[in-house]
């Protein structure tokens, strides 16, 4: 299992594409925006995403 | 049906349900992302990902249905967002985001060329092949958020939420016995690892490529380490 590539690939080779736009800004107005009662947030631990 | 044929077939059905998912998940991301990031590449990268995530359903549901379990997919499903309640719109997006992307997808990609090393069936290798050169995009989707986020706004807050995205990444058995009849080279031959195999490269992409990946971009990893340590019974 190649780890070592497999971090190159996909850390850094993301890294790279985001930073080739501009960047982000902070958001100051609506910082406390909380996202939609319906989008189902769990509640205080989060959970995780399944995969193969 | 063999016993791999049998695991197989299910594994495959149970792979259309997490693609389906994360079509819809991508999809929701791309809309919130571009909100408060409108420069940001990542919607458009997310946008595309959906569209082959519903790929991958098909193609995942087929094979599933060769081997011998028929998928029926519920084509009004919905996927709940997973971060905790107490975040605002921006920090929920790249909780999910992290835990989609940065674990999962990067998880799958490690599975996808550990399964591509070995052989296959024609038909899977096939199917295997047309899903790895997607997933690299959809793994470095995350990272690219990441990486502009710890720019941008505060991540740190990531570290002590991992240990949950960990938990709920797995499936209940993945420490545990594998099943007595388990037929490791049957099961790499239909694109399935045998458990022990699973493990290993589950244990491996956390600490060689997720935890030094947060760790780069300012989330501690500690936690996430910790929560390992005890699942995995390492202590
Ligand atoms: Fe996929
Ligand atoms: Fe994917």
């Amino acid at each position: 299992m190649h780890f070592k590539k497999l971090f190159q690939v996909l850390v850094l080779g993301g890294a790279f594409l985001g930073a080739a736009a501009g960047c982000a800004q902070a958001n100051a107005a609506d910082k406390d925006k909380k996202p939609p009662a319906d989008a189902g947030t769990t509640d205080s631990s989060g959970g995780g995403v399944k995969g193969w | 049906m063999s016993s791999a044929r049998r695991a197989a077939a299910e594994a495959w059905a149970f792979r259309a349900r997490v693609e389906q998912e994360a079509a819809l998940r991508f999809d929701r991301l791309a809309e919130v992302v571009a909100s408060f990031d409108p420069d940001s590449p990542v919607p458009a990268m997310m946008r595309r990902a959906a569209d082959d995530e519903r790929r991958h359903t098909e193609l995942c549901a087929r094979l599933a249905g060769r081997l011998g379990n028929p998928v029926v997919l519920d084509r009004d499903a919905a996927v709940a967002a997973i971060a905790p309640r107490s975040l605002d719109e921006r920090k929920a997006a790249l909780y999910e985001v992290v835990a989609a992307c940065c674990i999962t997808e990067t998880e799958s990609m490690a599975t996808l060329t550990t399964l591509l090393a070995s052989e296959q069936d024609p038909e899977v290798r096939e199917v295997l092949h047309a899903i790895s050169r997607d997933e690299v995009v959809h793994s470095r989707m995350g990272w690219a958020h990441l990486s502009r986020e710890s720019v941008a706004a505060e991540v740190a807050f990531l570290g002590p939420l991992v240990p949950g995205m960990l938990a709920g990444t797995i499936d209940a058995g993945l420490f545990g016995a594998p099943p007595a009849d388990e037929d490791p080279e049957g099961l790499l031959r239909l694109g399935v690892l045998s458990l022990s195999k699973k493990r290993a490269v589950f244990l491996g992409t956390l600490e060689q490529v997720v935890f030094p990946g947060l760790e780069k971009f300012g989330v501690d990893p500690e936690p996430g380490r910790r929560w390992l340590a005890h699942a995995a019974g390492l202590r």
